[in-house]
C-alpha cells in the first residue's frame, strides 16, 4: 500500500436500491413468495448477479465499496455461455492524463499498482464465487488510464495472478478488501 | 500467638516491666512478630485511654525507626498501616510517619507489596490525616514526587493515581504541577494489558479511567497536556487515538476556556484530520465529539455577550470557513465530513447554531439554484437535509423554549425540497429534509404542512411507476404529518388513493393495473393507522367490499370465474386486518368502536354470500377470504367482550344471526352450521364464529349449552361433516382455544380420563381410514397442547399416548411429528387471545419426552418407532431453546446424523436447521461436533447437489450449514476436508437456481 493517497476526494456516489420485481402474474398477494422459491425455472447466471458479487468489495484507498465509487457497475459486466467479460473505472477520470502530467514517474507507477491490485481483487472474488467453466477477463475501461495496457496484460496472465497470490501480504491486504463483499448479494 | 495476648492483657492490667521483657524475648526468639503483639494491642489502642494515645506514639516511633533496616522494613510498614487506620492515630503521627517514609523508603530497591503497604499508608493517612499532609507543603509534595517516581505496577498504580487526584485537588501545587505532570502523564496512554486468566482483576479501563481523573483534576496541566494529546493523537495506533481524543474530551472543559482557546487552532488542526480521513467509524465520532466539547469550552462563557453572528471570532469562525470552502464541491467526498462538523456545531451553543445555519444553508441554496450545478443537485440536497436534521436535533435537545434559528430560512429551504422532491434522484434527500423540517417545533405553519401533502400527491400519482424507492420515505413522511394534523392527508391524500382502486376486479391478464391498485392498498395499509383516518378506510373498504362481493349486474358476474373478484376482495381485507394488527399493538383506544362498526358488516358480507351461493358462486366464499375474515373479527373482538361474547355464542348455537349481523345484505333464514342439512358454504361460515371465540377472555359468559357437550359434538362434526380445511382447523381452534381457557367443571366428563374418550377410540381404530385416522390425531394434538400449556395434570398422558402412537405403521409420522409441534408456540393460545399460558409450561414436557425418544430412536426393536423417534426429535429439538437439550448433546448429534439419510425433505430441513440451532454458541475450541466433522461434510456436500436433491429448501440448509462449519470447528480437524469441499462447492456454484448459488458463494468463501 502506497503512503501517500493517490485521489484523497473521490466523487462518492449514492447507491441504486435495485427494484424487487414483483411477481404481478399472482392474483394474490400473499403469493408472492410462494411462487417464486418452489417453480422449477431455472434462473440463469446474469450480469446483475456477477455484479452483487463484485459491488461491495473495498477500494484499497477508502473505506467506500467499488459499487460507490463507480468503479463497477452492472452494465460493464458482459456474460456470454461460458464467458464473463468485467470493465471497470478508475476513481479519477483521465488520472493518467491530467493529474499525473508534470508528476514524478513514481506516482504514474503507484496509480497503475493501485489499478492492478483493484483488478486482482475482482478476480479473486469471481474465481472463488463464478462456476469453473467461466472464463474471466477483466479490463480497465479503454481510454480512462495511461498504463491501461500493462495492467489489463497483468490481471488476465493467469501465471502472474498466481504468483501475485503467492505473496502472503498481498494476499492479506486482498482479504481486508474482500471482507464484507458479501454484503452485496441481496 | 496466644501468650503474646495473654501477656500484653496482663501487661495492660498490671503495667508491669516483666511482661514488657517476656513479649520482648518472644520477638527475639522468633516465638511471635511484632505484628502481632500490635494486633494484640488493637483493642487497647482504639479505647479513648489517654494513656493509650502514648503508647500509639510509642509505637509509631519505633515503627518508624525500624524502617531504616531493610529487615524490618515490611513488619514495620504492615504495623504502621495497621496504627494508621486507629483513631488515635494524631495527626503529629501522620506528619512523622510521612517523614519517615519519605527518608528511609527506597522505593526502586523494594519490591512491589512493599511499596503498595507504602502506597496504602498515604492512602489511609490521606483519607484521615489530609490536614496535617496538607501543612507540610512543599516538603509532601516533593516526597510524594520522589516516592510514586517509577512506579510500574498495576495494583500500585491504581492506589497511586487516588493519591494524586487528591494531591491535585486539595494541595497546594501552584509550585509543584510540572513535576506531579511529569509523574502523572508518563503513564499516558495506558498500554497496559491485563495477563490471561488475571488474578487482580485490573483491567485496561479501570486504569485509564483512575488516570483520567487524574488528568483532570486540575487547570495547572492544561499548558503542559494539550502538546502531549497533539503528539500521542497524531502518531498513536487506533487505541491511543480514542483514548486521546476522550481524554481530551473529559480535560478541555477542567483545562477552561482561555488554555482551549490558546491551542485551538492546533486542536482543531489535529481534530480535523481524524474527521476527514477517519481509521473508521468511531474514531470520527470521538473526534466530533471532542470538536463539540472544544466549541463548547470556547464558547459558552461568552454566549450572553453575543448579540450578533459577527461577534464570533476564532475556531468557530474559521472552521467554519474551512468547512465553507469544502462544500463548494458538494458532491465529493470530503463534503459529507464537512457536514457533519458543521452539524456537531449546531449542537453547541445557540448563537453558533445561528452563525452555522446562516454560513451554511443560505450557500447551499445559492448552490442549488446556480445552473452550474444542476447535476450536483441530488448530492446539495443530502446535505441540506443533513443540516435540517442537525437543527431538528439541536432544538430536540434545548428542549422546546428555545428559539428557532432556521427560521429565516425556512421558505428558501421548503422551497428547494420542493423542487427535489419533482426528479427522482433527489427526491430521498428531499423527503428526508421535509420530514426533519415537519418536526422542527413551531416552525411549519399548518399551511404550509397542507402545502407539503399537496406536492407529495402530486409525485404519487403523477408517476406511478417511479416512486417505488422512496414510496416509503414518502408514507413516513405523510404519516409523520397526519399525527401532526390528519385533516390534510384525509382531504388530499386519502381521496386520491381510493380513486384510483376500481369499482370491479382488474382481470386475470391486467397485470399493470393489479399493480397499481397493489400499491395503493399497501399505502393505504401504512397511511390509516391514525383513529381519524382509519375510520375513513373502513367506510370507503366496507362499502366498496359490498360491491364487489354483490353486483347489481349479475350477468358480468356469472360469464366467468370469480377468482380475480376474490383476490381483489382479499387484499382489501388484508389492508383492514393489517391496519388493525397495528393498532392493536400500539394499543390504540378507538380499536373497541369496530365491534359495532366493522364486524357485523364483515359477518354480514360473509353470511350473505354463504346462502347465495346455492344460486351461484360467490367470490366472498373463498376460505382465504374467511380466514382474512376471522382475523379482522379475532383482532376486534379482543378488546372488549363480556356482553358481545354472550350475543355472539348464542347466535353459534341457536343459529338466529340477526343479532350479530348488520348491513347492506338482506337475508331471512338462520344460519345452522351443525345440522346435517347445511351447505359446504355455511360450514365454512365457523371461520368467523371460531376466530371470535378464540379472541375472548377466559371468564366471559358463553351461551353455548354444556360445553363438554359442545366440545364433543365440534369433534364428532369435525370427523364426520367437515368437509374442508378452513372447517377442520376452525373446529379444531375452536375445540383447543375451549380446552386451554374454560374451567375443569365445565370440561369434566372431556378431561376425566383421557383413555376413555371417543376420540381416542377414533385414533386405535385400525379399520378407519387413515385420513380419519390422522384428523383424530391432529384433534389429539390440539388438546395435548391446549393442556400442556396451561400446565394441566393430564397433559402429560394426554402427550403419552401421542408417542405410544408414533410406532403405528400408518400414522407414526403424524403422531411424531406432532410431538414436536407441542412446544412450538401457537398463534391461537397466545397472550394476546388471552390464553392460559403458564411460565416454562414446556420445561417438564421437554424434560420427560426427550429422553424416551433418545432410547427409542436408539433401542426400539420396530424399524418403524425408531425412524418416528428420529422425525419427532428433528421437530422437537428446533422448536426448544438450546439449553434445554444441552446436557444430551452427545447423544443426539449421531442421531441426527442418522436423521439426514431419511428421505422426506421436509425432515431433512428440520435437521439441518437443528444442527444449525447447535452450532449457534459454538466455537472451535469446544467444539460439539468436532468428531463428526467428516460425516457431516459428507452428509451436506450429498444434500446440497441439484442432482441428488431435488429439494431447494434442503439445498440451501445444508449450504448454511456448510459456511457455518468452518467457525465451529477447528482448522486442522476442517483441512483433510478442505479440498473436497472446495471443487463440490465449485458444482454448486452452477445450480441452476439463485438463491442457491447465493448460499454457495457464502459457503465457499468461508472455507
Amino acid at each position: 500500500m502506497p503512503a501517500e493517497i493517490f485521489n484523497p476526494n473521490p466523487v462518492v456516489f449514492s447507491t441504486v436500491k435495485r427494484k424487487l420485481d414483483v411477481s404481478a402474474q399472482s392474483l394474490w398477494i400473499d403469493d408472492v413468495l410462494l411462487s417464486e422459491q418452489e417453480s422449477d425455472d431455472p434462473e440463469p447466471i446474469d450480469q446483475n448477479e456477477i455484479f452483487d458479487l463484485i459491488r461491495a468489495i473495498y477500494d484499497p484507498e477508502h473505506p467506500n465499496t467499488l459499487e460507490e465509487l463507480r468503479v463497477v457497475s452492472a452494465p460493464q459486466i458482459l456474460i456470454g455461455k461460458n464467458r464473463v467479460k468485467v470493465e471497470f473505472t478508475p476513481t479519477v477520470p483521465h488520472c493518467g492524463m491530467s493529474t499525473l502530467i508534470g508528476a514524478a514517474p513514481s506516482s504514474i507507477l503507484t496509480a497503475s499498482i493501485i489499478l492492478t491490485f483493484l483488478g486482482l481483487c475482482i478476480r479473486v472474488r469471481l474465481l472463488r464465487s463464478l462456476p469453473e467453466r467461466f472464463k474471466v477477463d477483466i479490463f480497465v475501461k479503454p481510454g480512462s488510464h495511461q498504463s491501461e495496457h500493462a495492467v489489463n496484460k497483468q490481471l488476465n496472465d493467469k501465471e502472474r495472478v498466481a504468483a501475485a497470490l503467492e505473496n502472503p501480504v498481498l494476499l492479506e491486504t486482498v482479504e481486508k478488501c474482500l471482507s464484507d463483499a458479501g454484503n452485496g448479494i441481496i | 500467638m496466644e501468650s503474646a495476648i495473654r501477656l500484653v492483657q496482663t501487661w495492660v492490667a498490671s503495667e508491669r516491666e516483666q511482661e514488657i521483657d517476656e513479649i520482648v524475648t518472644g520477638i527475639s526468639n522468633n516465638h511471635w512478630t511484632l505484628l502481632d503483639v500490635v494486633k494484640a494491642l488493637g483493642e487497647y489502642l482504639t479505647s479513648e485511654d489517654a494513656s493509650l494515645l502514648q503508647k500509639v506514639r510509642v509505637l509509631v516511633t519505633f515503627l518508624c525507626g525500624k524502617l531504616e533496616d531493610s529487615e524490618t522494613l515490611k513488619p514495620s510498614l504492615t504495623g504502621l498501616l495497621r496504627l494508621a487506620s486507629l483513631s488515635s492515630f494524631s495527626p503529629a503521627e501522620a506528619t512523622s510517619t510521612i517523614e519517615a517514609l519519605f527518608q528511609h523508603v527506597r522505593m526502586k530497591s523494594v519490591v512491589q507489596s512493599i511499596r503498595f503497604i507504602v502506597f496504602s499508608i498515604l492512602d489511609t493517612l490521606m483519607a484521615s490525616h489530609r490536614q496535617a499532609l496538607q501543612s507540610m507543603g512543599k516538603s509532601f509534595i516533593q516526597g510524594y514526587v520522589s516516592l510514586a517516581e517509577g512506579e510500574k505496577d498495576p495494583r500500585n498504580l491504581m492506589v497511586a493515581f487516588a493519591i494524586a487526584r487528591v494531591i491535585l485537588i486539595d494541595f497546594d501545587i501552584s509550585n509543584h504541577a510540572e513535576a506531579m505532570f511529569d509523574i502523572i502523564f508518563c503513564y499516558f496512554p495506558i498500554t497496559f494489558r491485563p495477563p490471561p486468566n488475571d488474578p487482580y482483576g485490573i483491567s485496561t479501563d479501570d486504569l485509564r479511567l483512575k488516570l483520567r481523573a487524574c488528568l483532570s483534576a486540575t487547570p495547572s496541566f492544561g499548558p503542559f497536556a494539550i502538546p502531549v494529546f497533539l503528539e500521542k493523537l497524531a502518531a498513536g495506533s487506533r487505541a491511543t487515538k480514542t483514548d486521546t481524543l476522550q481524554t481530551m474530551g473529559v480535560c478541555i472543559p477542567v483545562y477552561g476556556s482561555a488554555i482551549a482557546r490558546a491551542y485551538s487552532r492546533k486542536l482543531w488542526n489535529s481534530l480535523k484530520l481524524e474527521i476527514f480521513q477517519p481509521v473508521d467509524v468511531q474514531m470520527e465520532e470521538e473526534a466530533l465529539k471532542t470538536t463539540k466539547i472544544l466549541v463548547q469550552t470556547i464558547y459558552s462563557e461568552e454566549e450572553a455577550a453575543m448579540e450578533s453572528d459577527d461577534d464570533i471570532q476564532g475556531l468557530a469562525r474559521d472552521a467554519c470557513e474551512e468547512c465553507m470552502q469544502i462544500l463548494k464541491e458538494p458532491e465529493k467526498s470530503q463534503a459529507r465530513p464537512a457536514t457533519k462538523i458543521l452539524c456537531t456545531f449546531m449542537t453547541t451553543t445557540p448563537s453558533i447554531c445561528r452563525f452555522t445555519i446562516s454560513q451554511a444553508v443560505p450557500h447551499l441554496v445559492r448552490l442549488f439554484h446556480s445552473p452550474d450545478e444542476l447535476t450536483t443537485r441530488p448530492s446539495i440536497l443530502l446535505l441540506l437535509s443533513e443540516f435540517i436534521v442537525a437543527a431538528r436535533d439541536a432544538q430536540a435537545q434545548e428542549g422546546s423554549e428555545a428559539d428557532i434559528s432556521l427560521l429565516p430560512h425556512k421558505d428558501n429551504v421548503m422551497a428547494v425540497f420542493i423542487i427535489g422532491l419533482k426528479s427522482t434522484n433527489s427526491r430521498g434527500a428531499a423527503l428526508i429534509g421535509l420530514k426533519a423540517l415537519v418536526l422542527i417545533k413551531g416552525l411549519l405553519s399548518d399551511e404550509e404542512l397542507g402545502f407539503i401533502v399537496h406536492n407529495l400527491n402530486e409525485v404519487v400519482q403523477e408517476e406511478p411507476s417511479e416512486f417505488d424507492e422512496t414510496s416509503e420515505d414518502i408514507i413516513d413522511l405523510l404519516n409523520t404529518i397526519s399525527r401532526i394534523s390528519a385533516r390534510h392527508v384525509a382531504e388530499q391524500t386519502l381521496p386520491t388513493l381510493f380513486s384510483t382502486l376500481p369499482d370491479v376486479a382488474p382481470k386475470l391478464e391486467q397485470d399493470s393495473l393489479r399493480i397499481q391498485v397493489r400499491r395503493t392498498l399497501s399505502m393505504l395499509q401504512e397511511l390509516c393507522v391514525q383513529a381519524e383516518l382509519f375510520e375513513i378506510l373502513v367506510i370507503r373498504l366496507t362499502t366498496k367490499l359490498d360491491l364487489l362481493c354483490f353486483p347489481s349486474d349479475q350477468v358480468s358476474q356469472l360469464d366467468g370465474d370469480n377468482e380475480p373478484t376474490a383476490a381483489y376482495a382479499h387484499s382489501m381485507l388484508k389492508v383492514l386486518s393489517e391496519c388493525l394488527s397495528t393498532k392493536s399493538k400500539n394499543k390504540d383506544t378507538d380499536l373497541v368502536k369496530y365491534i359495532e362498526r366493522l364486524v357485523p358488516l364483515i359477518f354480514n358480507l360473509f353470511i350473505a354470500s354463504a346462502f347465495m351461493e346455492k344460486e351461484r358462486p360467490m367470490a366472498a366464499n373463498n376460505p382465504r377470504l374467511l380466514t382474512v375474515g376471522g382475523e379482522i373479527i379475532n383482532l376486534v373482538v379482543r378488546s372488549r367482550q363480556a356482553s358481545y361474547a354472550s350475543i355472539l355464542s348464542k347466535a353459534l348455537s341457536t343459529g338466529d344471526v340477526s343479532a350479530i349481523s348488520h348491513g347492506p345484505q338482506k337475508f331471512a333464514s338462520n344460519l345452522h352450521i351443525f345440522s346435517t342439512s347445511s351447505s359446504a358454504a355455511e360450514r365454512n361460515i365457523l371461520r368467523l364464529f371460531s376466530s371470535a371465540i378464540i379472541g375472548f377472555y377466559k371468564d366471559v359468559p358463553l351461551e353455548l349449552g354444556p360445553l363438554n357437550d359442545f366440545v364433543m359434538k365440534l369433534l364428532a362434526w369435525t370427523l364426520d361433516k367437515a368437509d374442508t380445511d378452513i372447517q377442520t382447523l376452525s373446529a379444531l381452534e375452536l375445540v383447543s382455544s375451549l380446552v386451554n381457557k374454560r374451567t375443569d367443571e365445565e370440561l369434566s366428563s372431556l378431561l376425566e380420563d383421557e383413555s376413555s374418550t371417543p376420540l381416542r377410540d377414533e385414533i386405535q381404530n385400525t379399520s378407519n381410514l387413515k385420513e380419519r385416522r390422522s384428523l383424530a390425531i391432529k384433534a389429539w394434538a390440539k388438546i395435548s397442547k391446549a393442556l400442556l400449556v396451561r400446565k394441566h395434570p393430564l397433559a402429560m398422558s394426554y402427550a403419552q399416548r401421542l408417542f405410544d402412537l408414533s410406532g403405528d405403521e400408518q400414522i407414526g409420522w403424524d403422531a411424531a411429528r406432532s410431538i414436536g409441534d407441542l412446544v412450538v408456540s401457537d398463534p391461537v393460545l397466545s397472550k394476546a387471545n388471552h390464553a392460559d399460558i403458564k411460565i416454562l409450561y414446556s420445561q417438564k414436557y421437554v424434560n420427560e419426552i426427550l429422553p424416551k425418544l433418545i432410547e427409542s430412536a436408539n433401542e426400539s426393536t420396530s424399524a418403524t418407532q425408531r425412524t418416528s423417534s428420529l422425525v419427532a426429535l428433528a421437530s422437537l429439538i428446533r422448536s426448544i431453546s438450546r439449553a434445554a437439550y444441552m446436557h444430551n448433546i452427545k447423544l443426539l448429534v449421531p442421531l441426527l446424523l442418522r436423521g439426514l439419510d431419511l428421505e422426506d425433505p421436509s425432515v431433512k430441513v428440520d435437521v439441518i436447521e437443528t444442527l444449525l440451532a447447535v452450532a449457534e454458541g459454538d466455537s472451535p475450541e469446544r467444539s460439539l461436533v468436532a468428531e463428526h466433522s467428516t460425516t457431516l461434510v459428507k452428509a451436506m456436500l450429498r444434500n446440497s447437489n441439484v442432482q441428488s436433491t431435488p429439494s431447494l429448501k434442503v439445498r440451501i440448509a445444508a449450504l448454511r450449514y456448510l459456511a457455518v462449519l468452518p467457525s465451529i470447528v477447528r482448522y486442522n480437524v476442517l483441512h483433510p476436508e478442505r479440498a473436497t469441499v472446495l471443487r463440490e462447492l465449485a458444482v454448486v456454484l452452477d445450480d441452476p437456481k439463485r438463491a442457491v448459488r447465493k448460499a454457495a458463494v457464502e459457503a465457499r468463501t468461508n472455507w
